[in-house]
């Protein structure tokens, strides 16, 4: 290792190089740094190190014309030492994107000064017996080279396409389109009461992934009509953008001239997109049971148990409709994740056909219970199971209603109920005695995807949606299967005459 | 409980040099890495100069070039006492070929990364440049050569002992609990400092020092089991200022008025809204929001002309040439301005993204809309406006970044509305009220065009002569912009003036970006209330 230390000093720039041909870092550079910023710790105790990078490929565009196209891409490495006596310097203290030794060894000397500063969080451990020695995770891919070798110039091709196809009906379009590509690795010597083989279950092995999103909005130039179409994957070949195009440009030319109804209850169709937007408030409630077993402003939570001094959370008990489930394959080729050891093997499901199973865990709680040696998250990614009826089935059985496209600006009002409100966007129509009839201007909703999936009468088939939002720690893909749904009795409780 | 002093020697390190926390960055300047120098090192320039040059010779046109030496302390306290500095080098270049912008951007300072990045820049934009044409006229600013400025502070935070500042911050906690009803729920500080050069292909070269503080403090307040309600103290928002933001201001004082009004506010009798309309009061809080949300997005050239509109959306503004100088946007009694020069101001600089320095503007002149928000390439899509009031046609100073490795973007300036001659405050203002309702801290939900929001708050008063006489539960107030503004009845004076820091996202990829607004107390007609957990 010092010999390759020296060899670096040696040759100036030489590790800057090696990053700026590199899009991504490799198994190799990562383990490499991870050794390096290892081997500086000094004075004991225990280090924990993450280094991640990315790199993306931009393409912007406005009113018809490319805005700004761009390649950017940075590292980040976090160093966590722990020297004096159950004291931490925090979680990843000490965070930068420079790579050479001797900023290396500099950081790890400020991640060492800042420990005698912290405070020990806690894990909440005590006594455990040793755990398991945890695999890799092992799920479906999440790589594509579609994706990370998605050229400057094929980008520009694509998105050239799609603008004349749009100019050619005499609309207007933006939209934008990114390919990501990304690595991470940790690697840490902390609570080794807990370690047992190579990694601990937090750890994150050499992981790399790529991710694609592409969205159109497609507008006339006097407003009156605006359409959208957008997908998200981690792999390019899985996006249309003919088929978005087209998809935008049909919504954009329906939703002209939209006519004001009164606000009220109605039926509705919502496109899988309107699905997704909808119920991410629920989904996002999945995640903790600590909150569902204590009184709290969880929709979970039951009530106290006088008689077992308890309280219950609505595990077991049936809360949506039976059609209804809510699950994660680790091996669905559709829905992976990039994830640690620690994530559960197998199929998750926290809603089975109406029944609420499992709510996630927060790690202090997964080491207190440790059930089946795992961690049980909320839904990163999920798939929402449906029918077979198609949107146009739908249509035809529906003596009046609305067809969403999709929703915006989502704000949770209560979170007991999930009481929700926001506003339909890009595309609104009624729909008389089976048939569409006319656009219709843009409602505010007030309601609760709980109440919602309470209310279902037909589903679709799930189809991936539009989810660009990544991991908030790994930034890696979080794909969801999504379904149409039609349902009755949505409120909506106030006009928006906004396109 | 924090480290003392005694284990800290016995851990065998100087109080000393802990407050220095060595700097890890590098940078490469030919020969082999040497640890970042300040901003104003001429080899910084050099490096570049160097990104200009390679773009020039790529072929083009405009080449700025942006590089960053950031720096982030941040301290949250309460429940677990967490420190996480960071430090990062970012370096971004943009070029300009035959109207098409091409970026590159990453983190490696060398002469080599110099290169590669200009040309990368301008490979992007030349690919695009193949298909139909596209005009880009930058609208003219001096050059600026070798200039550099900093923002005053008056303690530099990166300088303060962190233990000082962990001790402060736990003495908030402590003064807090002596009273067992209340607690403090968030305690969180963040310091950044940015050192940034600019450069560009005619010639301009400036460097800045900007600092950016933030800090939060949440008090929770249970007047009985199982009653929690939690508001923020007043007076940390964001601003361009250093540890004065906590030192420079009388915090104990503020915390202990804020409880007795979270004291008061429980002590009132609680009602179900009732729906209808109703004569309102803000406080300067919401009425910032309310002009943020509505004239302050609305106002931004590019959201107005449709360049957001696959994000965050359009304006209802969406006709500039026809609508400055003579559409009514407003009551006459306002008037709103931008600027990023206030001191403190969280979007303050002394020039922006690029290298324009930005000036004061009026946006709306006594309820007359009177200009947008620009960068140089926006501010040219008005020129025929300009030049018709015979003014310069330039760019108001729009332009950010969020680091060296993002592009500008147009964001939003520090804005102020112009406050009401005489001098009332925001309690005037209610008892000016015969009935209707008193807001304070109103949240805001807007539509995609700037036009339609939902308004929502904890404190909600219902007013009768001139009195708070309960509060009420379950309000929410649906309003459209012009007809909020052109409902205003009466602003309050420069007394109740206030100074907000606020967080904005914008673009794709988003960018994270700050300003300040501040407003007067304001009190509007005929405002629609509804019972906004209500299903239709």
């Amino acid at each position: 290792m010092r010999t390759e230390r020296e060899s670096r000093r040696a040759r100036p720039g030489a590790a800057a190089e090696g990053m700026a041909d590199r899009r991504v870092l490799s198994r190799e550079e990562c383990e490499s740094i991870l050794e390096r910023a290892h081997g500086f710790a000094r004075g004991g105790g225990e280090t924990r190190v993450v280094v991640t990078s990315w790199w993306q490929g931009e393409l912007r565009w406005g009113r018809n014309r490319v805005s700004l196209s761009s390649d950017r891409r940075d590292i980040v490495l976090g160093i966590e030492r722990k020297v004096v006596d159950g004291r931490p310097s925090g979680t990843l203290n000490v965070t930068t994107n420079q790579l050479d030794d001797g900023f290396i060894e500099a950081a790890v000397r400020a991640a060492e000064r800042k420990s005698l500063l912290g405070i020990d969080p806690g894990w909440g451990l005590g006594d455990y017996p040793p755990l398991p020695e945890y695999p890799p995770y092992v799920g479906a891919p999440v790589w594509s080279d579609a994706t990370f070798n998605l050229t400057t110039e094929a980008r520009g091709e694509v998105v050239r396409a799609m603008i004349a196809a749009v100019e050619a009906e005499g609309l207007l379009s933006a939209g934008y389109l990114e390919v990501r590509g990304a690595s991470a690795m940790s690697k840490g010597t902390e609570a080794p009461e807990l370690r047992q083989g190579e990694l601990a279950f937090w750890d994150l092995p050499y992981s790399v992934w790529t991710h694609a999103q592409l969205s159109i909005t497609v507008r006339d130039s006097t407003g009156g009509g605006s359409g959208w179409a957008a997908l998200a994957s981690y792999d390019w070949n899985r996006i249309d953008p003919e088929a978005l195009t087209e998809r935008a440009i049909q919504k954009c030319v329906a939703s002209r001239n939209p006519v004001a109804l009164e606000p009220g209850r109605y039926t509705v169709i919502l496109e899988p997109q309107a699905v997704a937007d909808l119920i991410q408030p629920l989904v996002d409630s999945l995640a903790s049971r600590e909150d569902a077993e204590r009184p709290s402003a969880s929709p979970w939570y039951l009530g106290p148990d006088e008689h077992l001094g308890l309280h219950r959370s609505k595990l077991g008990m049936k809360v949506v409709d039976s059609r209804i489930s809510i699950s994660h394959d680790p091996s669905d080729p559709s829905l992976g994740i990039v994830a640690a050891p620690m994530e559960t093997p197998g199929t998750v499901t926290w809603i089975d056909r109406g029944v609420l199973t499992n709510l996630g865990f927060g790690l202090s709680t997964d080491v207190k219970w440790l059930e089946g040696w795992h961690t049980l998250r909320g839904p990163l990614a999920y798939r929402m199971s449906g029918g077979d009826t198609t949107i146009e089935e739908m249509i035809a059985s529906t003596r009046r209603g609305l067809l969403v496209t999709r929703f915006s600006n989502i704000r949770k009002l209560d979170d007991v109920s999930l009481l929700c409100t926001g506003l339909t966007r890009d595309g609104l129509w009624l729909i008389e005695n089976g048939q569409i009839t006319k656009a219709v201007k843009n409602f505010r909703f007030t309601e609760s995807p709980l109440f919602v999936l309470n209310n279902v009468e037909q589903l679709g088939e799930p189809v991936p949606v539009f989810r660009p939002v990544l991991h908030p720690f790994l930034g890696g893909p979080m794909p969801a299967m999504v379904p149409a749904l039609k349902v009755r009795d949505f409120s909506f409780t106030s006009l928006v005459d906004a396109v | 409980m924090g480290i003392t002093r005694r284990e800290l020697l016995k851990a065998g390190v100087g109080a000393v040099a802990l407050a220095a926390v060595p700097r890890p960055v590098l940078a490469y300047f030919g020969r082999g890495p040497e640890p970042v120098p300040p901003i104003r090192d001429p080899r910084i320039k050099e490096l570049a100069f160097r990104a200009v040059e390679a773009a020039r010779s790529a072929g083009a046109s405009y080449v700025d070039v942006r590089l960053t030496h950031d720096r982030a302390r941040s301290f949250s306290l309460a429940s677990l006492t967490n420190i996480g500095d960071t430090e990062e080098l970012t370096v971004g270049v943009r070029a300009l070929v035959d109207g098409y912008w091409g970026f590159a951007g990453g983190s490696v300072w060398s002469p080599e990364e110099m290169v590669r990045l200009g040309r990368e820049a301008v490979r992007h934009a030349r690919i695009h440049a193949l298909g139909p044409a596209r005009a880009v006229e930058l609208a003219p600013r001096p050059v600026v050569t070798d200039a550099h400025w900093q923002t005053p502070v008056e303690i530099d935070p990166f300088e303060v002992s962190p233990f000082e500042i962990v001790d402060y911050l736990k003495g908030l906690e402590y003064f807090v609990a002596r009273d067992p009803q209340f607690s403090l729920g968030h305690n969180l500080t963040r310091f950044e400092l940015r050192e940034e050069a600019f450069a560009c292909s005619d010639g301009s070269y400036l460097t800045q020092r900007l600092y950016s503080t933030e800090g939060l403090a949440t008090l929770s307040y249970t007047p009985e089991p199982g009653q929690q309600i939690r508001w923020s103290v007043e007076g940390l928002d964001r601003a361009s200022v250093g540890w004065e933001l906590y030192k420079g201001q009388p915090l104990r004082d503020r915390i202990e008025r804020l409880m007795e009004e979270m004291r008061e506010h429980w002590k009132l009798p609680v009602k179900p809204v009732d729906v209808g309309r109703y004569a309102v009061v803000f406080d300067a809080r919401s009425v910032a929001g309310l002009i943020d949300a509505t004239l302050g997005s609305a106002t931004e050239l590019d959201r107005a002309l449709g360049y957001e509109a696959n994000a965050d959306g359009t304006s209802y503004l969406n006709d500039p040439l026809a609508m400055l100088g003579s559409f009514e946007v407003a009551h006459p009694a306002l008037t709103l301005t931008g600027n990023r020069s206030e001191p403190g101001g969280a979007a303050t600089v002394r020039w922006d993204a690029e290298g324009v320095e930005p000036d004061e503007f009026t946006i709306v002149r006594d309820g007359v809309l009177t200009d947008f928000q620009t960068t140089r390439e926006s501010a040219g899509w008005l020129a025929e406006y300009y030049r018709g009031r015979g003014q310069p046609v330039r760019s108001h100073g729009c332009a950010v970044a969020e680091s060296g490795n993002h592009a500008p973007l147009q964001r939003r300036p520090n804005l102020v509305v112009s406050p009401g001659k005489e001098s009332l405050d925001f309690d005037d203002l209610v008892e000016g009220i015969e009935e209707g309702l008193a807001i304070k801290g109103l949240q805001i939900e807007m539509d995609f065009q700037g036009l339609n929001g939902l308004g929502l708050g904890e404190r909600v008063y219902e007013v009768k002569r001139g009195k708070p006489v309960a509060r009420i539960i379950g309000a929410g107030l649906l309003f459209r912009a012009p007809e909020l503004w052109k409902g205003l009845t009466a602003l309050g004076g420069p007394g109740s003036t206030r100074r907000y820091g606020l967080e904005t996202r914008k673009g794709q990829p988003t960018q994270v970006g700050y300003h300040s607004v501040t407003a007067p107390a304001a009190a509007f007609e005929q405002v629609t209330v509804i019972d906004v957990l209500r299903k239709a």
